[in-house]
């Protein structure tokens, strides 16, 4: 029985770390090229699940739509926000950028919230289930998994085999000496921002396939400090190592809400969130360059 | 020779604040909630000022000190109920109890936090109040998240007439003071090594530690005495005048955005910022709520990014950029 649950909870885990994985790589993308940490991570996420509410429950289309046009409202945000603010702010120090993230979070949600009101939402797309011997899963969740792993290998083409790809990973390596090689090192800047942030609200569609009633202009919150985990966990500058991180957040999460469920008197769910705040720290604590080697 | 009590000059506009807000709120009617509610503001800024402004370092998770104050004085108050001979002894404990707890709490985040720099920093922090949260909820400590309600202890232990007087006068008095004492610490340390050294370190870490400061010692003592006065202002101003406490409403992270708008807004690491941040702040929250109520937020949000690109010193850093030199300087600090 316990080991059924345990191989149910692994699976479903691999399925969510995929997508965990995903919605993270943004964050580590503008970590590894501005050396910015997006504190409102967690509201671009939000902005997300929102275009994939109103495609599907506004316009009634498949939401597998509102991945594009997620990705494109992100792209906007990003470069609005690069040219407003974030391009002045790169040589301040961290708290101006850590501030102005962190306040950008919080004007999002704020319109978001005057738009559709604070309420919880939520919506149900039902393609069915697969039925596994020892669970099930919801296709929608299935199909979030596999549009994850699909747009992860997409960015992994782009940046080794487009110019603009290689011409990000040199900035990367090193900034000046990209501009001495005439690379224009402020356009790398702002697509890369453009990117990270068009990733981080097309992975907030990809989410909504696991909360059925969880949208909210709030929800962000909890992303953000899970995404920072992820981060960590893969070396906070790597895309790809931010995408096994997530897989390995995924398991560790469902892992361990099984097992906090056997302890009596205590809210497995709530313990679940406590953990994944230890691991953080101790990551940090002992290997802040990340855990998962990424080449 | 040289004034003895002109380094002490910067008090003078802060206290004369404070004073004006206590007796504005006194006689005026139907001021006090506001002025109380300043002077909350005042404090939260003073206290966070010690650590953001001194430091350069940004602390997201710094609500959870004052969550973890009022959870002090609640456990004062209720475990002490059976001791009625204590009377007024039963708030002075709690408010040892919510500088302990605070300083305990500091210390195992600073321990592994202040290892950190810059966005690290602020990562490891983000996660605190989160994960002190769902700890209290997660594993039942002191009710877990049905939360704590003392007021009938209270009643019993001071009488009706005396808790009810501190629920709506004397707990709004004791931030005062605790503000107050908060801009005393900030002038002593500015004017010690201990300021200097936070100085050399926000402007150069790395230049810092050559020199031989020793800065993560200055960094936990700034952290440390930032969040032990959290603690009192999270004991005084929601233990002891709303006399129940629950996870989700201490540890609400919009505190924390509220104490970063006001000490940037008023320029941190300045004497008198946090005072000005939080009046600016609390006024125009206080009418807008009125005029525009639900765009609160919104309209601040904005207002801090156009702060941080346009001029991140603060209003007082500029007054003080344009008062150098005159009659007036050795009082803004």
């Amino acid at each position: 029985m316990f080991l059924e649950q345990l191989s149910g909870n692994l699976v479903q885990g691999v399925v969510l770390g995929s997508v965990y994985g995903m919605a993270t790589m943004g964050l580590s993308l503008i970590f590894g090229v501005l050396k910015v940490v997006n504190v409102g991570h967690g509201a671009f996420v939000m902005v997300g699940a929102f275009v994939a509410l109103f495609f599907f429950n506004t316009l009634g289309l498949n939401p597998i739509f509102a991945i594009p046009a997620a990705f494109a409202v992100g792209i906007a945000l990003g470069l609005t926000f690069y040219y407003a603010a974030i391009r002045k702010l790169l040589h301040a120090p961290e708290l101006a950028t850590l501030l102005a993230t962190f306040s950008a979070g919080v004007l999002l949600e704020e319109t978001i919230k005057m738009i559709f009101g604070s309420e919880f939402r939520g919506y149900n797309w039902d393609v069915g289930n697969i039925d596994l011997v020892f669970t099930a899963l919801p296709m929608s969740k299935i199909l979030a998994a596999l549009g994850s792993v699909l747009i992860a290998v997409l960015l992994y083409v782009w940046f080794k085999r487009t110019r603009a790809g290689s011409a990000m990973r040199s900035v990367v390596e090193d900034s000046q000496g990209a501009r001495v090689c005439g690379i224009n090192v402020d356009g790398v800047y702002a697509m890369s921002f453009a990117l990270g942030i068009g990733l981080t609200v097309a992975s907030g569609v990809l989410l909504t396939m696991f909360i059925p009633v969880g949208i909210n202009p709030y929800m962000g919150g909890g992303y953000t400090l899970k995404a920072f985990v992820i981060a960590v966990l893969g070396g906070l500058s790597s895309p790809y190592g931010a995408f096994f991180g997530g897989l390995v957040f995924g398991l560790i999460e469902n892992t361990s809400y099984t097992v906090f469920a056997l302890i009596p008197g205590v809210e497995p769910f709530a313990l679940t969130r406590f953990l994944s705040f230890l691991i953080l720290l101790i990551i940090l604590l002992i290997r802040p360059t990340g855990i998962i080697k990424a080449k | 020779m040289k004034n003895r009590l002109r380094p002490y000059y910067p008090l003078l506009p802060v206290f004369a604040a404070y004073l004006v807000l206590f007796l504005v709120g006194r006689n005026v009617t139907g001021m006090w909630q506001l002025a109380a509610t300043l002077v909350f503001y005042c404090a939260l800024g003073q206290a966070f000022n010690i650590f953001l402004g001194m430091t350069g370092y940004v602390d997201f998770g710094y609500v959870a000190f004052l969550g973890i104050g009022t959870y002090g004085m609640a456990t004062a108050i209720t475990g002490l109920a059976g001791y009625p001979q204590l009377g007024l002894g039963i708030v002075a404990i709690g408010f040892i109890l919510a500088i302990v707890m605070a300083t305990l709490l500091s210390m195992a985040v600073g321990a592994v936090a202040l290892r950190l720099r810059g966005a690290y920093f602020a990562i490891a922090t983000i996660g605190v109040n989160e994960g002190f949260r769902y700890l209290i909820e997660g594993a039942n400590l002191w009710n877990g998240s049905s939360g704590m309600i003392f007021t009938a202890q209270l009643n019993e232990i001071l009488g009706r007439d005396l808790s009810s007087r501190i629920m709506t006068f004397w707990a709004d008095v004791m931030v005062l003071f605790i503000a107050a004492a908060a801009a005393v610490v900030t002038l002593l340390y500015m004017k010690s090594k201990i300021g200097y050294a936070l100085t050399a370190l926000r402007e150069d870490e790395d230049a810092a530690k050559v020199m031989g400061i020793n800065v993560t010692k200055y960094k936990i003592i700034a952290f440390i005495t930032s969040a032990s006065f959290a603690g009192t202002v999270g004991a005084a101003s929601w233990a002891l005048k709303t006399p129940y406490v629950f996870p989700p409403e201490v540890f609400e992270i919009h505190y924390t955005i509220e104490a970063i708008i006001i000490v940037m807004l008023g320029g941190a690491g300045t004497m008198l910022g946090p005072v000005v941040g939080a009046l600016i702040y609390g006024i125009s929250k206080y009418y807008l709520s009125i005029f525009l109520p639900g765009f609160q937020l919104f309209i601040f949000a904005l207002v801090i990014i156009f702060i941080i690109v346009m001029f991140p010193e603060g209003v007082v850093g500029v007054i003080k950029g344009k008062t150098r030199n005159t009659a007036i300087a050795p009082y803004i600090m």
